[in-house]
């Protein structure tokens, strides 16, 4: 067990390690890069990746998917842009939008949970129907002109350079983190995403535990999608298109691991700033933001693969060990008799 | 006892294509009577230009989720294999059918590449092609920046021999892509269920394990797959190519859901094991009519077309779940014995 708790340690570690040395090799190539306001827009520009990587991260950690983050947070964010310029109250704009994005949750909830169909597919399907219904709800116009005040709200900044958006963020993960292995109810995802049929043995509902983490994303889409709307300032038909790839590259930057159980969200957190960096240091390196994607594949399939390897030798030696231990029983349960 | 099995099995998928059959007739009536314009035999046959890259490449996705993986970086490729036949052909210097040999090698390298981390690393296709479709999109994007040509206009001027690709009428109504189509759809039957390659695809989805021991090299045969849809795709990058005489790097960027909603739709199991190449040749049709219809027959803008497309997909896996819950079939099977008795009196 504390192996297992170190090895959790070391995988967020190795992400926040390679963040770091990120920074640092793009500083020694170019020491312009190396000061606060270039390091802290790094941080305050991941907000929103942030917040749907950790809402991905929870998906992920029951063993699932879900990729209609991306549309969730465009529709979300046209929903509430929309009341916003039309002068309705923003206590009532937010929370509609949290609604919508529980309900979508609750629906890929219900979808993969109760009916059992593979979730990449479910949410699929429902990033195309969500997406379509931003084109119906927007009518294909962009949502601009929303309140002055709403837009400023993203340039506030608390100790020194951060925005309050980021704090809040911060905040929020490591709440996120404490709740997730703190408590009881916390552990029953890793322990779903690890073994549905042994949590559900000991008396855990899988389904319960699957729908809750699929509620989670969706709201955490759905505030990314408010918090979008007041860093862009306005909203097109194709927000959010793509952001669920990068929430689940974000993820496995971050150390956790697509089969379910491992990982952190303070790791996606993690991964997200590096995921959103990249275009960001990549300016800074002379390249042109041409690069972005192909060296985003390049990262995230090189990670994928390396993890893949250390897990099948990891699991190679205990398999040996297992035996080794065995046949050593049996050689000294026969000295016995 | 075993043989039976199958028969029952067979019998299922020729069921489900007989329904596939009858959505197609209920649109072609449908869309028929809304607008009659549907109809109109060369119109109709020119429509398969607009969904034939979906027709190509989900063929070959089957493939691969029979072997239980997943493929969402075709689009990518559609997009790569486009921007290389215009940079090798304007910029290299290249002759416009090396262009097109020398991007077909290519997709099929990408292919290779994404089939050998998921077939050899045990990586998780769906990660690996969530990678790739990153790569290759970024690839298609840094070739583009080779040209001479900005990105965003797209390479044109493609000599006749090319254009003339698809610009081609047999018996001067049916176009090429038909033709095409036509004859993918009959390599991947052949190879998917009258070939030896083909039934170790099954058994590879089926059960690794099991095939690996009856001496089928079954990682070989996973990466095989992924070659395939990638050459698929490059087939449908070319035609694409061709039929609209520009080059662009993001062609093909939004295929992902209709290409995984034609396979599911046509019977593919995505968990692997099951599929066949008429189905999802159906299904493929049924979407591509259905995003040429909606919009000639009900005004549909083509933004929109994902709602239904998207709707039929859940309605798809929803469906297909709840029949093969346990409760379902016991709802059956009391409605059978309900109507049994009053059939007996009938008699």
């Amino acid at each position: 067990m504390n192996k297992l708790k170190a090895l959790l340690k070391a995988r967020e570690t190795n992400s926040f390690l390679f963040l770091v040395a990120l920074f640092a090799i793009v500083s020694i190539i170019n020491p312009e890069f190396a000061s606060v306001e270039n390091i802290s827009a790094c941080f305050n520009s991941s907000v929103v990746y942030i917040l749907i990587a950790v809402g991905m991260a929870f998906a992920i950690l029951v063993g699932e998917i879900d990729v209609s983050v991306g549309s969730t947070l465009g529709f979300v964010a046209t929903v509430v842009g929309s009341m916003l310029r039309d002068g309705v109250n923003w206590g009532v704009a937010f929370t509609v939008g949290i609604l919508i994005g529980a309900a979508v949750g609750l629906l890929n909830g219900w979808g993969v949970a109760v009916m059992g169909i593979p979730s990449l597919i479910f949410t699929l399907g429902v990033n195309g129907v969500l997406r379509g219904a931003m084109y119906v709800y927007s009518n294909g116009a962009w949502v601009e002109n929303l309140p002055k005040n709403f837009k400023n709200f993203s340039s506030v900044t608390l100790f020194g350079e951060f925005t309050v958006y980021f704090v809040c963020c911060l905040l929020l993960v490591l709440v996120v983190h404490l709740l997730l292995t703190r408590t009881r109810r916390g552990r029953y995802f890793t322990a779903v995403g690890d073994n549905a049929s042994g949590a559900t043995l000991v008396g855990i509902s899988a389904v319960k535990t699957k729908i809750v983490a699929y509620v989670i994303c969706g709201v955490m889409a759905a505030i990314a999608g408010i918090i979008f709307c007041s860093r862009i300032g306005f909203v097109t038909s194709i927000s959010g298109n793509g952001y669920e790839m990068k929430a689940v590259a974000a993820c496995v930057l971050g150390g956790i691991s697509l089969s379910g159980g491992v990982g952190s969200v303070v790791g996606a957190a993690i991964g997200a700033v590096i995921m959103s960096s990249i275009s960001y240091l990549l300016v800074f390196m002379g390249f042109s933001s041409n690069y972005d994607n192909a060296i985003t594949g390049i990262i995230l399939i090189t990670i994928v693969v390396i993890d893949a390897l250390l897990q099948h030798r990891s699991a190679v030696r205990m398999r040996h060990e297992r035996l080794l231990n065995r046949t050593a029983g049996t050689v000294e349960g026969g000295d016995g008799k | 006892m075993k043989s039976n099995k199958i028969r029952t099995l067979r019998g299922k998928a020729n069921g489900w294509n007989v329904f596939l059959m009858c959505v197609l007739v209920m649109e072609f009536v449908v869309f028929g009577i809304a607008n009659p314009k549907f109809l109109r035999i060369p119109l109709l046959l020119s429509s398969v230009n607009d969904f034939i890259a979906i027709c190509l490449i989900s063929l070959f996705v089957t493939f691969v989720m029979i072997t239980g993986g997943i493929d969402i970086q075709a689009g990518a490729i559609v997009g790569l294999t486009s921007i290389i036949i215009g940079v090798a052909w304007q910029d290299f210097g290249f002759n416009i059918w090396g262009a097109v040999v020398l991007a077909v090698v290519a997709a099929a390298l990408c292919g290779a590449l994404s089939g050998f981390f998921i077939a050899y690393c045990r990586v998780q296709a769906m990660v690996v092609t969530l990678g790739g479709s990153f790569l290759y999109a970024g690839l298609a994007l840094l070739v583009s920046t080779l040209s001479s040509t900005e990105s965003y206009q797209g390479i044109s001027g493609f000599p006749e021999s090319f254009k003339a690709l698809t610009k081609f009428k047999l018996f001067g109504v049916i176009p090429s892509q038909l033709i095409i189509f036509v004859v993918m759809i009959v390599i991947a039957y052949l190879l998917l269920h009258k070939s030896k390659y083909g039934r170790r695809v099954f058994l590879v989805g089926v059960n690794p394990q099991a095939a690996e021991f009856s001496g089928i090299n079954s990682r070989l045969v996973v990466m095989s797959t992924y070659i395939l849809s990638a050459i698929s795709a490059a087939i449908a990058g070319i035609v694409l190519t061709s039929y609209l005489g520009t080059a662009k790097s993001d062609l093909g960027s939004t295929l992902t859901m209709n290409i995984i909603t034609a396979c599911v739709l046509g019977g593919t199991l995505s968990t692997g094991g099951k599929g066949n190449v008429l189905g999802t040749a159906l299904a493929s049709l049924i979407i591509g009519l259905m995003r040429f219809g909606m919009p000639l027959c009900f005004k549909v803008g083509t933004q929109y077309l994902d709602i239904p497309v998207g709707v039929l997909l859940i309605l798809v896996v929803v469906g297909r779940a709840i029949m093969e819950k346990p409760q379902t079939a016991v709802v059956l099977a009391n409605l059978k014995k309900k109507f049994r008795p009053a059939a007996k009196a009938a008699q």
